[in-house]
């Protein structure tokens, strides 16, 4: 049994390492350095090596303020990978002015529900079901 | 009883009066171009959304979990909130909600901020996610729906939003509560379709955001179907020819970046791709060529072809 293995493992061997060589040498067929989309899209590109560098602590920033936020510390991750570049600087520049849609009518106060039922009857908002 | 009437009468006149010196304007219906009536039917619904009821805060996932249903993705609300949802505010952020159309295989499209834009996207079965303040600036209550149907005659819409399916709302009031989102909108498609109402740089923009986030192959289709209905779109064809180079189709890749400095001539990037390109297709006098003329261009891609044209 041994004395088989001994013949027919270097065969094996052979034979997955010719297997995989055409998958190792393929990637050099693909041209080196070229400009990706994304930095052609980024409008500045005197400064893209620049941005570049800010666009990664910007990630880390980003994150931070995800989980600082509540955000599952698990998830966070991928969600700051889907954002775009872009995206990515807007967040990190105003996250907390940014409109999160919610829509939840708990805590308006007595004073705004009249105000805001009266606009609502003008049909300039749609805060209240029944006014339709 | 008279009296009372009197009374209730004299009250919502002072309320009227209040709310007329609060605001100026009203809620009319928004103008839409002359066009709109030729370019789309006179009513449509999107019958198959599906409606994902929101709980709490949750009306971006739950809008998020419709728009994906219709392009054949299929999330439930409790599995997108996590993904999109933030605690601290209380509610999801649009950035995210583009993300999370992206992380699911569909390509979020930010469409026009015009009511004819919607309709468009409506008629062509694409059903249109919105974000609405439904209150007023100083106190917001912002919101996302999904806009599924319209009628021109009556000028109404419908939407999926929050709790209520098939929300009928007319088309005034839905303009004054979008209005104070700055009209955000957006569509969300598989790779290959485009939306209805045009497309510009800002397509091509959000096929390479979804392009870092799902891959070359994958996005392929969506640039391929954007350089083909808009072939003077230099960006198109430059993100068409790079996918290209990705998956291995050099001469392909070639022929893109071609077109991209045929509609462009001042495109360095496109010059610098297509020398590269063709260098590794052994084309080496038409890489020279075009090696140099990025060289040429001034711009911050200058001393990157210089450096490859002394390789």
């Amino acid at each position: 049994m041994k004395r088989v293995a001994r013949i027919v493992s270097p065969f094996v061997i052979a034979s997955f390492t010719v297997g995989s060589m055409p998958a190792m040498a393929t990637p050099s067929a693909v041209a080196d350095g070229l400009v990706t989309t994304q930095e052609a899209v980024s409008a500045d590109q005197a400064s893209a090596d620049r941005e570049r560098i800010v666009e990664l602590l910007s990630r880390d920033e980003v994150r931070d303020q995800l989980i600082a936020q509540g955000a599952d510390p698990a998830q966070v991750e991928e969600r700051v990978a889907a954002l775009s570049d872009q995206e990515v600087r807007e967040m990190n520049e105003r996250l907390d002015q940014m409109p999160a849609g919610a829509s939840s009518v708990v805590g308006v106060l007595f004073a705004v529900f009249v105000i805001l039922l009266v606009t609502d009857l003008l049909g300039l908002t749609n805060v209240f079901p029944f006014t339709r | 009883m008279r009296y009372r009437s009197m009374k209730s009468a004299r009250w919502s006149g002072a309320l009227l009066f209040l709310a007329a010196a609060l605001l100026s304007g009203c809620a009319t219906t928004p103008p839409l171009s002359e066009d709109t009536h030729s370019a789309v039917p006179e009513r449509h619904l999107i019958e198959e959304v599906p409606f994902h009821g929101q709980r709490d805060y949750q009306c971006g996932p739950a809008t998020l979990a419709m728009v994906l249903d219709q392009g054949g993705r299929t999330a439930s609300v409790d599995e997108l909130i996590p993904q999109v949802f933030l605690p601290g505010r209380e509610g999801s952020v649009q950035p995210e909600m583009l993300a999370t159309v992206r992380r699911h295989g569909l390509i979020p499209f930010v469409i026009p901020g015009r009511l004819d834009a919607v309709l468009q996207e409506v008629a062509a079965d694409r059903p249109v996610a919105v974000l609405q303040n439904l209150s007023l600036p100083w106190w917001p209550m912002w919101h996302y729906a999904v806009v599924i149907g319209y009628d021109l005659d009556d000028e109404r819409l419908v939407l999926h939003s929050g709790e209520t399916p098939r929300m009928d709302v007319s088309m005034g009031r839905f303009d004054a509560t979008w209005a104070r989102s700055d009209r955000w909108a957006f569509v969300a498609l598989p790779p290959g379709e485009l939306p209805a109402s045009g497309v510009d740089r800002e397509s091509a923009k959000a096929i390479s955001a979804f392009e870092s986030v799902q891959g070359a192959d994958t996005a392929l289709p969506a640039w391929q179907a954007l350089a083909d209905r808009e072939p003077s779109l230099a960006l198109a064809q430059f993100g068409l020819g790079n996918a290209l180079a990705a998956t291995r189709d050099l001469r392909e890749a070639a022929r893109a970046f071609g077109r991209a400095v045929d509609v462009d001539p001042e495109f360095a990037a496109a010059w610098l791709n297509l020398g590269l390109v063709l260098r590794s297709l052994d084309r080496t006098e038409e890489a020279e060529d075009a090696l140099r003329r990025a060289a040429e261009i001034p711009g911050p891609l200058q001393e990157r072809a210089r450096e490859q044209r002394a390789r």
